[in-house]
C-alpha cells in the first residue's frame, strides 16, 4: 500500500498519509479500546485505593452481567429485537431495492433515492423526535386512524417495543437499501426473463434467481442494521417506554448514573464481542467474506 | 403437438417510433425459421413479441392457433435461448436443465432422467455436476440448448445465439443445431445478423429492414431470386448498377447503363419495370468473368484497385473507369489455372456476365448495404443522384 501511495503522491507525501492513518488508528480506535478492557477487567475504586492492595484485575464485572437477571433479560432482548429489525428492515428494502434497481426508470430511480436521502440530511435525534410526535398517543397517526375509522380509541405506540422498531427501521433503511440495491443491479436482466422463460413465476423467479445473486449485499445490510441497531442509544432512549429498554441504556446508566466506567466498559465489551459473534454467524451462513463487504 | 406460429396484423410502437410495420406470417409447425437483418431492423422486437417479453401494439400472435394475448411469458409454449444465453452461474448444469421442471413441480428422479437423456442429446453426459462457470463458450451453448429444450416447448426461440461463439465452433454449432432441429421436431425461430447462419441453417428466412418484412423464401430463392434491392445487397455480395429499362423481351431485359452503356439481365421476379423508367441492376462477384475488350454481350470496364487471395478464390475490387462505382469480381476456376496470379494492382480489365445471372428489380429506393458490416450505408436516391448525368 505504502507504495503505491509513493508512486502517487511522491515519498514526502506518502509517509505523511500514513503517519496520519497510523497515529488515528492507534490513538483514536485501538488505545482507548484497550483502555476500556483495561477498565473492565480492574474492580471500581475511590481516586485514593487506586495503586493500592484492592486495585488488581478481575472477572468480577463480567460476572455482574450473569447473575443480575434484569440485565441478562435486556441483554437477550436487545440481541432479539436487533435481529427482529435487521428483518424488518429487510423486508421493507428488499421490495424498494428492486424497484430501484429493476423496475424504475432511471429519472424514478434517482427521485426516489433523493427522497430517501432527504429526511438523513436532518440530525437523527430529531428524526427519532418526529417519530415520537408522529406515534404520541394524541399524535397524527391516531388521529388519522380514527379519522378513517380504523380505530375507536387511539393506540399506545410507545408503550411497548413497536415504537422502537418502527425507529429503527426507519433510521437504519438506507444502511439496508443501498447494498441490496447495489447487489441487485448488477443482475444480468436475462436472468430474470430466462426464469421467466422457463415458466417461474414472481416468487420463484426471487427465491432462485434474485436472492441468490444479491446475497452478499443482503449479509452486508443486515450485518449494517444489526450492529446499528444493538448499539443503538438514541432510539430506544426517546421512543422507547420501560417496558423496552435496550442493552445500551444500561451501558450508559453504569457510565453517566452510577458512575461506575469500570462495570461499563465491562458491558459494553460484552455486547462489542456479541456482535462481531453475531457477525461472523451470520458471515459463515451466507458464505460471504470480508472482502465481499467492503465492496 | 403443434408448435405453428402466426403473426396476424402485428405492429410495435415505442412511442413515436415505429418498430415493427403492420406483419402478418405464417411458420410451419416444426419449421426451422429465420429472421434475418441488419442490427435495428426489428427482428429481436419480434421475437420478443412471439415469447411474450413485449406485447404488441396492435394485432394477433397465435402459437398452434391458440391466440396469446393475455398468455405472460412464464405460460407460453415457447422457450428462448437469449443471445449471451442466460445461464444460472450459481448453479450446477443440471440444475439449470432442469429448473424449468422444477417449477412444473416435476419430482426429482424424473427431473434427472430429462437432464441426462438431454445431456446427451448435446453431447455433455459428465457434465452435469459441474458450475455452468467451469464449461467453455461452446458447452455453455449446448446447455442452454438443454435447458430450453427440458421444458419442451413448441417454438424454440434462437436470438443471436451463437454470436459469441468464434469462427469454428460457430460453424460447428450450426449443424448441431440443425441436426437438434430436425431429432426434435420442433419449431425454430432463429434471430440472426449472419445470412451465412439463416442460408445454412433454415428452411425459410424472412429479411427484414426498417421494421418491415421484405422477403419470404427458402434460402435458395432468396439467393438467387432476390424480391427487392435490399435482399439483393444485404444477402450475399452483389454489385448493383443504376440503369434505365430500354425494353423488354420475355425474360430478358435491355438497360442503359448511361456511360456504362447498354447492358442486360433478366427480369426479378417481383419488379415491375417500364420502359424508360429506373431500374437496378444486380450482379453477383462470382458472376463476372474477365473478357476480351471486344467481346459481345454486357462488358464493364474496370481498373483493379486491390487483390484479395482467399485461397479458394481471389476477389478483386475494381472501380468502374465509366462511372468510378465499385465493382467486386470473384474469380474461382480461374486460379487453378494461374490466370488470376497475372491480375495486378492498376490493371485494366474488361469483365462480362450472362444476362441470365444479372438480375433487374425496379428501384424502391431501398437503402444500400455496407457488404462488410451489414448496415445500411445511404438511401440509393442519395447514391443515384451522382450516377445519372
Amino acid at each position: 500500500m505504502f507504495r503505491q501511495l509513493q508512486a502517487r503522491f511522491g515519498g514526502p507525501l506518502a509517509m505523511a498519509i500514513v503517519t496520519l492513518l497510523g497515529i488515528w488508528l492507534i490513538v483514536m480506535v485501538t488505545l482507548p479500546q484497550l483502555q476500556m478492557i483495561e477498565y473492565s477487567l480492574k474492580p471500581n475504586l475511590l481516586p485514593a485505593q487506586v495503586g493500592g492492595p484492592d486495585d488488581r484485575l478481575t472477572l468480577a464485572n463480567y460476572a455482574t452481567l450473569f447473575n443480575n437477571d434484569i440485565h441478562r433479560t435486556i441483554f437477550f432482548k436487545t440481541i432479539w429485537s436487533s435481529v427482529l429489525v435487521t428483518l424488518l428492515t429487510l423486508a421493507v428494502s428488499y421490495p424498494l431495492a428492486w424497484y430501484l434497481a429493476k423496475v424504475a426508470t432511471p429519472r424514478q430511480a434517482a427521485l426516489c433515492i433523493l427522497l430517501l436521502i432527504i429526511p438523513f440530511w436532518i440530525n437523527e435525534i430529531l428524526r427519532t423526535y418526529s417519530w415520537f410526535i408522529i406515534l404520541a398517543f394524541r399524535g397524527p397517526l391516531n388521529e388519522v386512524l380514527m379519522m378513517l375509522g380504523l380505530i375507536d380509541r387511539p393506540i399506545r405506540f410507545l408503550s411497548g417495543n413497536g415504537g422502537v422498531m418502527v425507529g429503527m427501521v426507519y433510521a437504519y433503511i438506507l444502511f439496508m437499501v443501498f447494498p441490496v440495491y447495489n447487489a441487485i443491479e448488477s443482475l444480468d436482466d436475462n436472468q430474470v426473463r430466462a426464469a421467466r422463460d422457463l415458466g417461474a413465476g414472481t416468487v420463484r423467479t426471487h427465491r432462485r434467481i434474485v436472492i441468490p445473486h444479491a446475497k452478499p449485499g443482503i449479509a452486508t445490510g443486515c450485518i449494517m442494521t444489526f450492529m446499528l441497531a444493538a448499539g443503538s442509544y438514541a432510539v430506544p432512549a426517546l421512543l422507547g417506554s420501560p417496558g423496552s429498554r435496550w442493552f445500551t441504556q444500561i451501558i450508559y446508566n453504569w457510565f453517566f448514573e452510577g458512575g461506575n466506567w469500570n462495570q461499563g466498559a465491562a458491558y459494553a465489551f460484552l455486547l462489542l464481542v456479541l456482535c462481531i459473534g453475531f457477525m461472523s454467524l451470520v458471515m459463515k451462513i451466507f458464505k460471504v467474506g470480508l472482502g465481499d463487504i467492503g465492496r | 403437438m403443434d408448435g405453428s406460429v402466426r403473426l396476424d396484423e402485428v405492429v410495435m410502437r415505442f412511442g413515436d417510433f415505429t418498430a415493427i410495420e403492420k406483419t402478418s406470417l405464417a411458420i410451419g409447425s416444426g419449421e426451422f425459421f429465420s429472421f434475418l437483418g441488419p442490427s435495428g431492423c426489428g427482428k429481436t422486437t419480434l421475437l420478443n413479441i412471439v415469447s411474450g417479453f413485449i406485447t404488441p401494439s396492435e394485432g394477433q400472435v397465435y402459437i398452434g392457433d391458440e391466440p396469446m394475448a393475455g398468455v405472460p411469458v412464464n405460460r407460453r409454449p415457447t422457450a428462448m435461448i437469449f443471445q449471451n444465453l442466460a445461464l444460472f452461474p450459481l448453479m450446477t448444469v443440471f440444475e439449470n436443465i432442469e429448473f424449468g421442471l422444477e417449477v412444473r413441480g416435476v419430482d426429482k428422479r424424473k427431473r434427472r432422467e430429462v437432464s441426462e437423456r438431454l445431456l446427451a442429446l448435446v453431447a455433455l453426459e459428465d457434465s452435469g455436476p459441474k458450475m455452468v462457470t467451469e464449461l467453455s463458450g461452446g458447452q455453455k451453448q449446448r446447455v442452454a440448448i438443454a435447458r430450453a429444450l427440458a421444458v419442451e416447448p413448441r417454438v424454440l426461440l434462437l436470438d443471436e445465439p451463437l454470436s459469441a461463439l468464434d469462427l469454428k465452433l460457430r460453424q460447428h454449432m450450426r449443424t448441431e443445431l440443425k441436426a437438434i432441429q430436425r431429432k426434435t421436431d420442433i419449431t425454430f425461430i432463429y434471430i440472426t445478423h449472419d445470412q451465412g447462419e439463416a442460408l445454412n441453417m433454415s428452411d425459410r428466412v424472412a429479411v427484414m429492414s426498417a421494421g418491415r418484412i421484405q422477403q419470404v423464401a427458402d434460402p435458395m430463392t432468396l439467393y438467387r431470386e432476390p424480391a427487392t434491392g435490399f435482399v439483393a445487397s444485404f444477402v450475399g455480395e452483389n454489385n448493383r448498377l443504376q440503369t434505365r429499362v430500354i425494353d423488354r423481351e420475355g425474360e430478358r431485359v435491355r438497360l442503359d447503363g448511361g456511360a456504362l452503356g447498354e447492358l442486360a439481365g433478366r427480369v426479378g421476379s417481383e419488379a415491375r419495370l417500364v420502359n424508360g423508367e429506373a431500374a437496378m441492376l444486380f450482379v453477383r462477384p462470382e458472376n463476372l468473368r474477365p473478357v476480351a475488350a471486344d467481346a459481345a454481350g454486357p462488358r464493364l470496364e474496370a481498373e483493379i484497385e486491390a487483390v484479395h487471395f482467399e485461397g479458394a478464390w481471389v476477389m478483386l475490387e475494381a472501380r468502374l473507369i465509366a462511372s468510378g462505382e465499385k465493382l467486386r469480381v470473384q474469380l474461382g476456376h480461374e486460379v487453378s489455372r494461374g490466370q488470376a496470379g497475372a491480375v495486378a494492382v492498376g490493371q485494366r480489365m474488361h469483365f462480362g456476365f450472362e444476362p441470365a445471372d444479372a438480375v433487374v428489380l425496379s428501384d424502391d429506393g431501398s437503402p444500400m448495404v455496407d457488404e462488410e458490416t451489414g448496415e445500411v450505408v445511404a438511401d440509393s436516391q442519395a447514391q443515384a443522384g451522382g450516377m445519372h448525368v
